[in-house]
């Protein structure tokens, strides 16, 4: 599991890559930790190579949400794959993202 | 077509094939199964003498080829074998590897052999790489390679030993398509395999091989549905069968993952449902290692001999069963979940037809139900 961060004037990048699982999610949650910390006025989460996602990713991914919801910002998904967007469907995450 | 009687092999003081007795008929399909080391690649190798049997008749169209005077090369000829690892001539290319058999065994002229080598290719999707060597070809596109080459020998029967089993997974469905498409097309075959799936749609007769002899032989529904003797049984149901031991909360989370993988690709599931699988298997034990109870967990879990994850698959109407049991002095999972986030069990219910629990012999049992659509 790989997470790239790109920060441009008008918005912060996160690329996920790879498979987010209960092993690796704690490395995970320690790479996005630096845009947790910024303003997140507009993160982009890049998932056109994110494999899979099990509880421990979605728990991140509410995490970020709802940090930048608390400093008024927007964090959007873009390029999700149908079968992990499937995760988001039957745990009812859905409408909580914005998804491009 | 070809008559087997009281067919035996010895290795010096080990017995590997005890007395078969089999006809193959002009047009079957027969797969070959059962255990590793019980002399089926053997008895694939003696019907074409590739292995002198000790003892026994071998009769192809009523001539027994153990007779001194049975010239092996025409034999060879009629009887195409494919073996695990391809043995293509890796300094030829692939079209000259269709073709050196037929112009030098045959006597064919070299252009007749081109152009049949390049029908074969196409026959196999292989036709653009006729000027390529072995090497610079796939495990996949190898044993196409190799199926074509038999081919242009033109036999009456063609030998398959194990033809998938050094390939990757993602390999093996390319091979077993030309495999398939020569059944269709009414070849005789003699296939040695562990691709059950394969084997039940692809053949008319399965024989069961154990410790040596034929232990049972029926119909693809015979042998895969009804088996009749125990040891066949046993089999069948191992071979549907995925179990893995977690001892501790220090489990080879990828060793597990890609055990499970490597079940599911067997049995042709498709990446989504072998995901959906692994997803539900995760976030079971998920569940079970709590993570705010993680050390206790991990004390009752260890002390009660682990958790015993099973996965047992249906091939008749698609059912896959994941079960865990461990002790029950662990708590109830089910329960349990409903004082964490929810999202463990809501993904497992979103996966999964059912989610239940019961104490089989004073263990806890998790079942879910899921199918494959």
């Amino acid at each position: 599991m790989e997470v790239k961060i790109e920060n441009t004037n008008a918005e912060t990048m996160v690329k996920m890559i790879g498979r987010l699982d209960s092993m690796n999610s704690v490395e995970v949650e320690k790479a996005v930790a630096p845009v947790m910390e910024s303003d997140m006025k507009n993160v982009i989460i890049d998932c056109s190579e994110f494999d899979y996602i099990s509880s421990s990713g979605l728990r991140i991914f509410l995490t970020m949400l709802k940090e930048a919801k608390k400093k008024g910002g927007k964090l959007s998904i873009r390029n999700m794959k149908a079968e992990i967007k499937s995760v988001f469907d039957i745990t009812g995450f859905t409408p909580l993202f914005i998804f491009e | 077509m070809i008559k087997i009687e009281h067919l035996s092999k010895n290795f010096g003081d080990l017995v590997v094939l005890k007395g078969i007795n089999i006809e193959i008929h002009n047009g079957e399909v027969i797969s070959i199964i059962g255990p590793s080391g019980t002399g089926k690649s053997t008895f694939l190798r003696c019907i074409n003498l590739l292995e002198t049997p000790s003892s026994g008749v071998i009769k192809i169209n009523g001539e027994n080829i153990l007779s001194p005077k049975t010239k092996v090369n025409d034999l060879r000829q009629k009887m195409g074998m494919v073996f695990q690892n391809f043995n293509l001539f890796e300094h030829l290319t692939v079209l000259e590897n269709l073709t050196i058999g037929p112009i030098k065994l045959l006597g064919k002229k070299k252009e007749e052999a081109q152009n049949k080598g390049r029908e074969l290719l196409q026959m196999v999707g292989l036709a653009a790489k006729e000027n390529s060597y072995p090497e610079e070809l796939s495990g996949g596109q190898k044993q196409r390679v190799a199926i074509a080459r038999c081919l242009s020998m033109e036999p009456e029967i063609i030998l398959f030993d194990e033809p998938t089993s050094s390939l990757d997974p993602t390999m093996v469905s390319e091979v077993l398509g030309v495999i398939r498409r020569l059944a269709q097309e009414g070849m005789t075959m003699v296939i040695v395999t562990h691709e059950m799936s394969f084997a039940r749609d692809v053949s008319s007769r399965i024989i069961y091989m154990d410790d040596g002899i034929i232990y049972e032989e029926g119909t693809p529904e015979e042998i895969f549905d009804h088996p009749k003797k125990d040891k066949t049984r046993t089999f069948i149901q191992r071979i549907r069968n995925f179990q893995y031991k977690i001892e501790n909360k220090d489990y080879d989370f990828y060793g597990m993952n890609n055990a499970i993988t490597t079940f599911c690709e067997k049995h042709f599931f498709k990446a989504q449902q072998i995901q959906s699988i692994l997803l539900v298997v995760e976030e079971s034990l998920q569940l079970y290692f709590d993570k705010d109870n993680i050390i206790q967990r991990n004390e009752i879990i260890k002390s009660g001999g682990g958790i015993n994850l099973s996965i047992d698959y249906s091939e008749k109407d698609g059912q896959i069963v994941v079960s865990f049991v461990t002790t029950n002095d662990l708590p109830s999972i089910i329960k349990g979940a409903e004082s964490s986030d929810g999202i463990s069990m809501a993904i497992i219910s979103g996966m999964t037809e059912s989610v239940e629990e019961d104490e089989i012999d004073g263990r806890l049992r998790l079942i879910m139900i899921m199918h494959l659509i």
